[in-house]
């Protein structure tokens, strides 16, 4: 079989269109989303929610099922955001508030998996994703969750942008921006909440901080910051996602979707950095 | 008299976390006047600058601050400069952008600029002198250059009360000419202009008051009223002052 028919083969499967889908509503969400975190440099904090949403994950999967999972991510994750917001507003320094509950309810998560009957099987789903296993009921769920997300941040997208900018000015003028802190940390936890189900709880992060990380090195306004992150998202998931496919269906070689995702939102990441370094600041000074 | 009045405060006290910062502060501002707010390091400057702000909570007295009815888009106007090492400087935004950002209370959530929004925003820019630097991406421009565009940002509110946080701070001579020329139109205007500086030679030239602070107020008044030796000595204790004819030196402080 060649590429043309592995790919033309690919979407007359359903499972490979449960996962576009899954993909593509992440995609959007993480890229938006992940803008902010890498403007406010949140990302140890997504770090630090990647590691809280694990027992809720492995809490719903044991006392629910497949079915408790996404129940049980929410919890911890609403959770685990009022805790780190309200800690890291505090005197407490927020990097050893996240190190704390990070390992706090990471410990907790093994715990509980460890009292499951299939722990290696439940383990690994939660860990790395289980893509081309997504039931219709997930892809639903992915997809609401995903949506939620996106509405908390486009509804307070100037208050976002202003308070990331200039957290001080944005109160000034009459911002409530404990209030945007939390919906944006509220927004982070259920895109980790969708990632974990489709590309797995350790892979969360490669998702939720490369497209905005990419598109920060390369945009001078706002414009190309969102759209050059929603892009890369986009495209990379496609990859990853046919790229998997490719390779299992063609060279037999089973791939995890979620992994290979992972690694080409990385390889992206390494190419930026090295074309970043090589057309050093030429976008910068351009007038437009 | 007091209903036209920007800003009243009557025996007012800031606190963070419950400790007091600032206390005993009743002075004024009216349309068209200029307020320099001035005291060493740490005597509440900033303080005061964030408890008119409404960012930190009044413990003590009563604030009166001129706000327009409450309504759509009105709530954002009083404009306010912040210390420029507040900001990102390395966020992928425009000039321009960063200038919007003054309208963004006024535009709520959804609205797409209007005509009158951008004419603010271009007015805002050719006043400070920053029209063809609009494209940049504002982390490009110089510590001057960045402390206008943010001066403008406070500008394209449209505001009734500027708080200028020093806003003499990183800029070179002209740069500091264009400004005070800037502040003195708007003065002109009737806005109201409460600043924070070390330098008191630029306080001349735009504040007609003086709001003298050191954990509480030493003094408010015409400038040639509380600029004298003794209260200034009383607010710089820590530090020597030395008064002749023209000039107030505060040794220390960068000129």
């Amino acid at each position: 079989m060649n590429l043309i028919d592995i790919l033309s083969q690919a979407f007359t499967l359903p499972f490979m269109w449960r996962a576009a889908i899954v993909l593509g509503a992440l995609a959007l969400a993480a890229g938006l989303i992940g803008v902010f975190v890498n403007l406010r440099g949140l990302e140890f904090m997504s770090d630090g929610l990647t590691h809280a949403v694990f027992p809720g994950v492995a809490a719903g999967f044991v006392f629910a099922g497949q079915g408790g999972v996404v129940i049980g991510a929410i919890l911890a994750a609403a959770l685990a955001t009022v805790v780190l917001t309200l800690l890291s507003r505090r005197r407490v320094t927020s990097d050893a508030a996240i190190a704390i509950i990070l390992t706090t309810m990471f410990s907790v998560g093994v715990i509980i998996v460890s009292r499951s009957h299939d722990v290696t099987a439940s383990l690994e789903q939660l860990l790395f994703g289980h893509l081309f296993t997504v039931t219709t009921t997930e892809v639903i769920t992915t997809a609401l969750v995903c949506a939620i997300a996106l509405a908390l941040v486009l509804v307070t997208l100037r208050g976002q942008v202003f308070s990331s900018f200039d957290e001080r000015g944005a109160a000034a003028s009459g911002y409530g921006t404990l209030g945007l802190t939390l919906i944006l940390n509220v927004a982070i936890a259920c895109v980790v909440v969708a990632a974990s189900i489709a590309v797995g709880n350790l892979l969360v992060l490669a998702v939720l901080i490369v497209p905005g990380a990419i598109s920060r090195m390369w945009s001078r306004g706002l414009g190309g910051l969102f759209a050059g992150a929603l892009i890369f998202a986009l495209v990379a998931a496609a990859l990853g996602l046919l790229g998997s496919f490719t390779v299992s269906v063609g060279a037999d070689v089973a791939v995890p979707g979620g992994a290979a995702i992972a690694v080409v939102f990385v390889a992206g990441y390494m190419l930026s950095l090295l074309l970043r370094a090589l057309v050093r600041d030429t976008s910068r000074s351009v007038e437009a | 008299m007091t209903e036209t009045r920007l800003l009243n405060l009557n025996d007012v006290a800031f606190a963070y976390d419950g400790d007091v910062a600032l206390d005993h502060v009743t002075m004024h501002i009216d349309p068209g006047q200029a307020v320099a707010l001035i005291g060493p390091n740490g005597s509440g400057k900033s303080t005061m600058l964030k408890g008119v702000l409404g960012v930190i909570p009044l413990v003590h007295g009563e604030m009166t601050v001129f706000r327009p009815k409450k309504g759509r888009g009105q709530s954002g106007r009083i404009g306010y400069l912040p210390q420029d090492d507040d900001i990102d400087a390395d966020f992928p935004i425009t000039l321009r952008q960063v200038v919007m950002m003054g309208r963004y209370r006024r535009l709520g959530l959804f609205r797409f600029p209007a005509p009158d929004d951008r004419q603010a925003v271009a007015d805002a820019l050719e006043v400070t002198g920053l029209s063809s630097r609009a494209n940049h991406r504002f982390g490009t421009l110089s510590g001057g250059q960045q402390q206008r565009g943010l001066l403008a940002r406070a500008m394209a509110t449209k505001p009734s009360l500027l708080l200028l946080d020093e806003p003499f701070n990183a800029l070179d001579q002209p740069n500091r000419d264009a400004l005070i020329t800037t502040l003195n139109d708007l003065k002109a205007r009737g806005v109201g202009i409460l600043l924070t500086t070390h330098d008191l030679d630029l306080a001349r030239e735009v504040c007609d008051s003086v709001l003298l602070v050191n954990g509480t107020q030493i003094a408010f008044g015409a400038r040639e009223e509380v600029l004298t030796l003794a209260n200034l000595q009383q607010a710089f204790r820590d530090v020597q002052v030395e008064v002749d004819e023209h000039t107030v030196v505060l040794p220390g402080h960068e000129h």
